[in-house]
């Protein structure tokens, strides 16, 4: 018996409590193993659904394809696994920022089953973010088997989606930067160890299984400057084709919620829209991976109308897709759309400068996705790794960064928050790291309670509080009822100064007749940022906390100023 | 002299490892900590310091479920974070001796004196300091001169004949308790008072600390404010009356007990 409870508690093996950061090690390269075989399982089920359903395509129905991988998704994710619809990141990026990356065990495999039926039946969204909410959903599992604390549950969290998109591009660095741009916001020299371990374990696992291919392999291109020149240009482009992805995106969700029907029947008729638009132009269908080979390849044969008309077929699709309650992320269609975006640019380029010599249409579509990922996301670093990772070009590298900075910077302009991100920042709950909002978010009422404060009556005389104020540290005095306990006001100090040293009304004024009544309480479960807030707007320096009409204590802003230094400079200093 | 002890041990090496061992794990111990000390020393509420562990931002040692803090590791913490981490000060802020220090034991360690001659204020106050016990002669001149200083500055003397001539700050290299030397003057003199009345005792005060100072000053003027004790310095009582009124009034100013 005793070793099976040896076995039950991992965290009690000698062995993991040397040292914390070599369990982290451990431990990362354990998650990054676990994501990285999710992320190949539902790379497989995909191809294979693919495939299968491939015999089909040519039939007039094939078109209710997709609405049917949507309703069923829909239906698995409500009715079995009782989750929300939603891409994974954000739900990720919540749990980091208030949950101390808490997340349920269920959602590892959730996601994976929700988005292959969406995916392989056609829908047009990604594989990442599922993947990623799947690997860091075994990340904090894992935390949790070992019993680790907040900040080391993270650090796994971040392991989960860092092996599952190193894994899925087959593209290390990316999965690093990634995690660390997008979902931690938080680059140390604690977590960074581990997640580059997550980070080759997941390479790994994908390079036994998969074989170790680059996603899109393609021919050297040669950039001169005058290529170079013309990525500003293509920016822009990237950047507008984001913001309507963005917008798109969140007003089909505005739309499809405000119907009176079910969410498998929303997701399905989102799915039939989606099987309409890929009867006629099939690059809109599924991940669309095949056809960014081709793009960059230079094999994929369109005028400008067409490879126009194409950038607005596919973020339709992927509204009707993901807003309407379909399961899957954005990181797929966005590279497809880069890459239209790309080729669109590089034909208007060509009518526009018929004689200049541009550089082959597959070089603009490998910028076009750097261009949105780093648009979308607003996740410069990511964008530049994973696309040169992705396609082995290196030798793009130079128009890259420009197009991916540029990208950001006008997306961020237009839009200060990224997609991920907005929703979050909207209900102020994106805590990064070292912020001011995120040591308010760990400070509470209860921490910051001053309870040393002296009650008096409403009946008692001004004398009486003479010889309490000789005793007392503070310059506050609650009035409770004599009877009840109840707080019906407080006696200011500052207020009955000019009394205090006339001892002909010691006798004469009771505490009744001089305390403030009506004055601003705090709850003990309000939050400090609205506490604050509402002490600036009233021009107070200390509030009572008063809770079922019972007075509980003072909170200050002295107080809270020295425990907010305590708290940042526990937070921010490193080791 | 060989303990029993000592005796049993000292042939027996095994044995005797085994009590340093056991003395050691005995130091461990003690350099252990519980939530409730890491917060007081840390002058934090307990609730942030076991947020704290929950959110892994402050070292610990685990032991299965249970947890516990290493003082040397917690102390390294705190200065890499310049944060405060020690036992919490006393909160009195008088010191114990001073706050029990009674106006009567400083009165009769600093004498009464009837019949002081003098022709001035500074005169009378070299006469004063003279009478003070246990003083060394440079701290007499000192406590002097810091006399005179104080009263250019303003008059001690508060009315109704009473002056309470005091150095602005405790003598610094004079190790003495406090005292309170009583002067009756023989003949009443000008002290330029602030009720231009002549002063005819002088009570010299010289504490240790100002906490101490303030103390008796504002026991001394409890008494004066009270009207027999006025009346009774008048008749220039003898040592043990006066006494015996001080020790009255104290009486009722503490309750009755010390």
């Amino acid at each position: 018996m005793r070793f099976l409870k040896y076995w039950r508690y991992p965290a009690e093996w000698p062995i993991l409590r040397v040292d914390d950061r070599l369990l982290l090690i451990i431990a990362g390269a354990i998650v990054g193993t676990s994501s990285g075989l999710a992320a190949v399982a539902l790379n497989r089920s995909l191809v294979w659904m693919l495939d299968s359903l491939l015999a089909y395509r040519h039939f007039w129905w094939s078109f209710l394809l997709p609405a049917g991988g949507a309703a069923l998704s829909a239906l698995f994710l409500e009715k079995i696994v009782k989750e929300g619809a939603g891409h994974g990141v954000p739900e990720v990026i919540y749990s980091v920022s208030r949950r101390g990356g808490l997340l349920r065990f269920r959602s590892s495999y959730s996601r994976l089953i929700s988005s292959a039926l969406t995916i392989g039946s056609g829908g047009s969204a990604g594989p990442e973010a599922p993947v990623v909410m799947s690997g860091a959903a075994i990340g904090s599992s894992i935390a949790r088997l070992f019993s680790l604390n907040e900040r080391q549950r993270i650090t796994l969290v971040g392991c989960g989606a860092a092996g599952a998109i190193s894994s899925i591009f087959n593209a290390p660095i990316a999965g690093l930067v990634f995690t660390v741009e997008v979902v931690l916001g938080e680059w140390t020299a604690l977590n960074i160890v581990p997640i580059a371990i997550a980070s080759v374990a997941g390479t790994q696992i994908s390079r036994i299984l998969q074989g170790n291919q680059i996603a899109f392999a393609h021919h050297l291109f040669r950039v001169d400057l005058l290529d170079s020149a013309a990525t500003v240009g293509l920016a822009a482009f990237t950047a507008a084709a984001s913001i309507l992805l963005t917008w798109a995106l969140r007003r089909s969700h505005g739309v499809s919620t405000q119907l009176p029907a079910p969410l498998w029947l929303r997701a399905a008729i989102g799915g039939t829209v989606v099987g309409l638009i890929g009867y006629f132009f099939p690059v809109v269908i599924g991940e669309g991976y095949h056809w960014i080979q081709e793009m960059i390849e230079g094999a994929f044969v369109s005028g400008f109308g067409l490879a126009l008309l194409l950038v607005f077929a596919k973020i339709t699709a992927t509204a009707f897709t993901l807003g309407w309650g379909g399961s899957g992320g954005i990181f797929g269609p966005c590279l497809v759309i880069g890459s239209l975006v790309g080729l669109t640019y590089h034909r208007l380029l060509e009518i526009l400068w018929p004689s200049a010599g541009w550089i082959d249409g597959g070089c603009f579509a490998l910028l076009g996705m750097a261009g949105l990922i780093s648009g979308m996301l607003q996740a410069p670093l990511t964008g530049i790794f994973l696309i040169s990772e992705i396609t082995g070009g290196y030798g793009v590298i130079l128009p890259l960064i420009i197009v991916s900075a540029l990208s950001t910077t006008i997306c961020q302009f237009l839009e200060p928050a990224s997609f991920y991100l907005k929703e979050l920042v909207e209900r102020g709950q994106l805590l990064r790291p070292g912020t001011d909002g995120r040591v308010l978010a760990d400070l509470s009422v209860s921490e910051l309670i001053e309870k040393d404060c002296i009650a008096v009556q409403p009946n008692m005389l001004l004398g009486d509080l003479i010889t309490i104020v000789q005793k007392s540290h503070r310059n506050y005095f609650p009035v409770e009822d004599a009877a009840t306990g109840v707080f019906v006001g407080m006696v200011m100090l500052d207020d009955i100064r000019p009394y205090l040293f006339n001892p002909g009304m010691y006798h004469a004024v009771l505490l009744g007749q001089i305390m403030k009544t009506g004055i601003e309480t705090v709850h003990p479960d309000d939050d400090l940022p609205e506490i604050l807030e509402r002490m600036d707007a009233n021009h107070l320096y200390s509030m009572p906390v008063v809770a079922n009409e019972r007075f509980l204590g003072m909170i200050s802003k002295a107080t809270l100023l020295d425990r907010y230094r305590k708290e940042l400079k526990v937070q921010t200093t490193l080791q | 002299m060989q303990g029993p002890f000592t005796a049993d041990v000292r042939p027996l090496f095994p044995n005797a490892a085994a009590a340093t061992v056991l003395g050691r794990d005995a130091a461990k111990a003690a350099m252990k900590l519980s939530i409730d000390k890491v917060a007081e020393y840390l002058n934090l509420p307990p609730s942030t310091v076991e947020r704290w562990v929950r959110q892994g931002r402050i070292p610990i040692q685990k032991t299965g479920e249970s947890c516990s803090f290493d003082r040397t590791t917690l102390e390294k913490w705190a200065q890499q974070r310049g944060l405060f981490f020690g036992a919490p000060e006393e909160p009195s802020t008088c010191l114990p001796q001073s706050c029990h220090e009674t106006l009567l034991a400083a009165m009769k360690r600093g004498g009464i004196v009837h019949h002081l001659r003098a022709d001035s204020a500074a005169g009378a106050l070299k006469a004063g300091v003279a009478h003070l016990p246990l003083l060394s002669t440079e701290s007499r001149d000192i406590l002097f001169e810091r006399l005179l200083e104080r009263e250019q500055l303003t008059s001690t003397g508060i009315g109704k004949g009473v002056a309470i001539p005091h150095p602005r700050s405790p003598l610094s290299g004079v190790d003495l308790p406090a005292m309170i030397a009583t002067c009756f003057l023989e003949s009443p003199l000008d002290f330029d008072a602030i009720d231009d009345r002549p002063v005819f005792v002088l009570f010299i005060i010289l504490c240790p600390s100002l906490q101490q100072h303030l103390h008796l000053l504002s026991r001394l003027a409890f008494c004066l404010r009270n009207p027999e004790f006025e009346a009774l310095l008048q008749s220039r009582p003898s040592a043990e009356r006066l006494l015996a009124k001080v020790r009255e009034i104290e009486k009722t100013l503490e309750g009755g007990g010390f």
